[in-house]
């Protein structure tokens, strides 16, 4: 074994101490199917809830957090146990969304206005909370660029790390989107001011 | 990069609490100069926290068995194309599905058939007897033949419920209550019968003859699947009318008060044909319902495996020496349901979903494989005992509604007392005033031997219907507080004179 197989073997045991998931993965690669389950029940609300802030439409949550799972169950077992299974699994789910919010783009261009993709349309939980109800449409304004890093760390509360390593990009990357994703929400609420403060 | 917004940025890391010593310190020393900066600071922690307050959506408890129906049923299709398609290139493909297409019209069906077969399947998986995973008890099997309704699990707080509706076409509701759902009609009826502990014995082995019958009748399993066999009405038809027929033999008197007309030998003809198919044939039919789906299908229950199955848990359990574990049903519907069958059956379902009653109406009822038209002879027979039995049973007034009177009964030390109001002559105070100083209706009497009490006000009015009407306890209650009020006016009327009463007691039983 040369050393630089040796150090990859030493870091392994860190990561698979900090996940908790690795041990029901090996279940599932081992063939019981029940496992993937655990992981399902464990992790589907925060998946849920990605994708319901990201479209902000509560109507395509299940579908589309379906297709992550679905996803997640056909390539468990090429898992190479490299990163966190969260980090995975939330880059399929953000990438699911950014594949919807294209595809409703498209169909936007292609369809008369009236039946176009409107955002508030489908959106129900917040209906009783106005502030709740205004905050999320403001944020589903925000590019998509600026909208996911905001989300993932103001709403889920993801460390800059986690953002970086779920969306593949840098870390100062992260931190300037994470800014002007803040001025840009902002900016947008500014005419509303009075009615959130109230 | 511009220093202002290399700053700025610092700042909004700065709240995440995500900038190294160094930086941090920059920042704050930036920040003790800087009043500008300090209003950006709270800006910018205004703004994350309103993102912060964001409602989250609600759980979804359906997601999993969805999840894992929809993987069950991709497998299944996947493995059928991959049979029906080489996959050499895709020219070839198509040219294969167009001509699979052209001499196999049906593959579309065909393969929507094989998802819906792997999504029924999921739902078919482990079904056992209610019977067993509810431990049945006899009283629950009388409490189903008396009152529909039968538990789906140990805690008793989910239960089954047929009947009828308007158009005597079967409806069945699957509720769920935060209480335990406790009738104690098994005790009614014995104490209602007079029956000693040794007929109390006959009635228990009539019942329990109705175990094995039942359980075919009634399944569930942990996917929250309730699978009722369309025979289950007939079923507890029978059961109630060979109550009967063995309570006549058992306790004659008080068996003349409850069926006043007595049982034909006809009628018991039919009970016994009825029992005896029933109990013979049982069907594989069944009405499958699911947290979010509903269909008919086949399904042949085994009781033979189902009692292998059951003695190998229990093996196990002892082996293990673990506790039993309680079988519990977690029943919320999706109020999205999806109707399977609906095309070739003759069973398209109405369902209407509550918070915790799911309720199906089957207009096209046709019933049963077991064709046994002349059940329906007894149901008049039926419906006058239950009705007298829970006159009996729970001293409750019977309240009988026509165009020209109300007439009230009710039964308390063996007798039965009945009061007629006459809408007719309900402006009494005229009738009065023209026939002065004649005691036209002997209130005084009347209020002597019997006052109109309101302790006999009815508490409950176990109409057979009322599930039919009320779909909540709530409104049911706010009904009988409406008319309980009702029947205090009417009593202050009687008190004050204002109503013509013709009363009458009948110590005997009434034929």
């Amino acid at each position: 074994m040369n050393s630089k197989e040796k150090e990859k073997d030493l870091q392994q045991p860190r990561i698979l101490s900090i996940d908790e998931d690795y041990s029901i993965i090996r279940q599932f690669i081992d063939g019981d199917k029940s496992a993937f389950q655990v992981l399902v029940k464990r992790h589907k609300e925060k998946v849920r809830n990605i994708i319901y802030m990201t479209m902000n439409n509560s109507a395509l949550v299940d579908d589309i957090a379906q297709e992550v799972f679905i996803t997640v169950y056909r390539n468990l077992k090429h898992f190479r146990f490299e990163s966190q299974f969260t980090t995975w699994l939330y880059r399929v789910t953000v990438n699911r969304c950014k594949d919807y919010l294209r595809r409703i783009n498209v169909r936007k261009i292609f369809s008369p206005i009236e039946d176009g993709y409107d955002v508030s349309e489908y959106s129900t939980p917040a209906e009783n909370n106005d502030i709740s109800r205004i905050v999320m449409d403001a944020i589903s304004k925000l590019p998509v660029k600026l909208r996911m890093p905001l989300i993932l760390k103001d709403i889920e509360g993801f460390s800059y790390q986690e953002i970086s390593e779920t969306l593949k990009c840098e870390m100062g990357t992260v931190k300037s989107r994470i800014f002007r994703g803040r001025e840009k929400l902002k900016e947008i609420l500014q005419p509303l001011e009075k009615e959130l403060m109230e | 990069m511009n220093k202002d917004i290399r700053n700025m940025e610092l700042l909004s890391a700065y709240i995440d609490d995500e900038l190294s010593p160094s930086e941090k310190a920059e920042v704050d020393k930036l920040l003790a100069t800087s009043l500008e900066l300090q209003k950006k600071l709270e800006d910018l922690k205004k703004v994350k926290q309103l993102a912060g307050s964001v409602e989250r959506l609600p759980e979804s408890p359906f997601f999993e068995t969805r999840l894992m129906a929809s993987i069950e049923g991709q497998k299944n299709e996947s493995s059928k194309i991959r049979r029906w398609m080489p996959a050499t290139a895709l020219a070839i493909v198509t040219i294969v599905v167009m001509i699979i297409m052209k001499f196999n019209p049906g593959l579309l069906d065909q393969m929507w058939e094989n998802q819906k077969v792997a999504i029924t399947g999921f739902y078919k998986e482990n079904l056992q007897p209610v019977l067993v995973a509810a431990n049945l008890t006899n009283e629950d099997v009388f409490n189903f033949a008396f009152n529909n309704e039968l538990p789906l699990d140990d805690t008793r707080k989910q239960y089954l419920l047929l009947g009828y509706d308007d158009a005597g076409k079967e409806f069945f509701e699957i509720r769920s209550s935060d209480q335990k759902v406790d009738r104690g009609s098994y005790k009614e009826f014995i104490s209602a019968m007079n029956l000693d502990d040794k007929q109390k014995q006959t009635v228990d082995s009539i019942i329990g003859s109705y175990s094995k019958a039942l359980e075919s009748q009634v399944l569930v399993n942990e996917q929250n699947t309730v699978a009722i066999n369309p025979n289950l009405w007939n079923l507890r038809k029978a059961i109630f009318a060979d109550l009967l027929v063995a309570s006549e033999k058992l306790n004659k008197i008080k068996f003349d008060r409850i069926v006043p007309e007595g049982i034909t030998d006809a009628e018991k003809l039919v009970v016994v044909n009825t029992v005896a198919r029933l109990k013979n044939t049982l069907g594989d039919k069944y009405i499958f319902v699911t947290p979010d789906s509903i269909f008919e299908e086949s399904y042949l229950f085994d009781p033979v495996l189902a009692e292998k199955n059951l003695k190998w848990t229990e093996k196990q359990i002892k082996y293990k020496e673990q506790k039993v574990k309680e079988f519990t049903l977690n029943l919320k519907y999706d109020s999205t349901f999806k109707y399977y069958s609906e095309l070739k059956s003759g069973h398209p379902f109405t369902v209407v979903i509550d918070s915790n009653i799911c309720r199906v109406d089957i207009p096209d009822f046709t019933n049963p494989e077991i064709s046994i038209p002349e059940i329906a002879s007894i149901d008049p027979l039926i419906e006058q005992a239950t009705n007298n039995i829970h006159f009996y049973a729970y001293k409750i007034p019977k309240i009988e509604k026509s165009k020209s009177e109300i007439k009230i009964e009710y039964y308390n030390d063996d007798s039965v007392y009945s009061y007629v109001v006459n809408y007719n002559l309900l402006d009494i105070d005229s009738i009065v005033q023209a026939n002065v100083g004649t005691d036209f209706y002997n209130l005084e009497r009347l209020k002597e031997t019997r006052p109109f009490d309101d302790t006999m006000l009815i508490k409950y009015q176990f109409d057979r219907d009322y599930y039919n009407r009320y779909y909540s306890d709530d409104e049911f209650k706010k009904q009988m507080e409406e008319l309980q009020k009702e029947l205090q006016e009417l009593s202050k009327d009687l008190k004050n004179q204002k109503i013509r009463v013709h009363s009458e007691v009948t110590k005997s039983p009434k034929k």
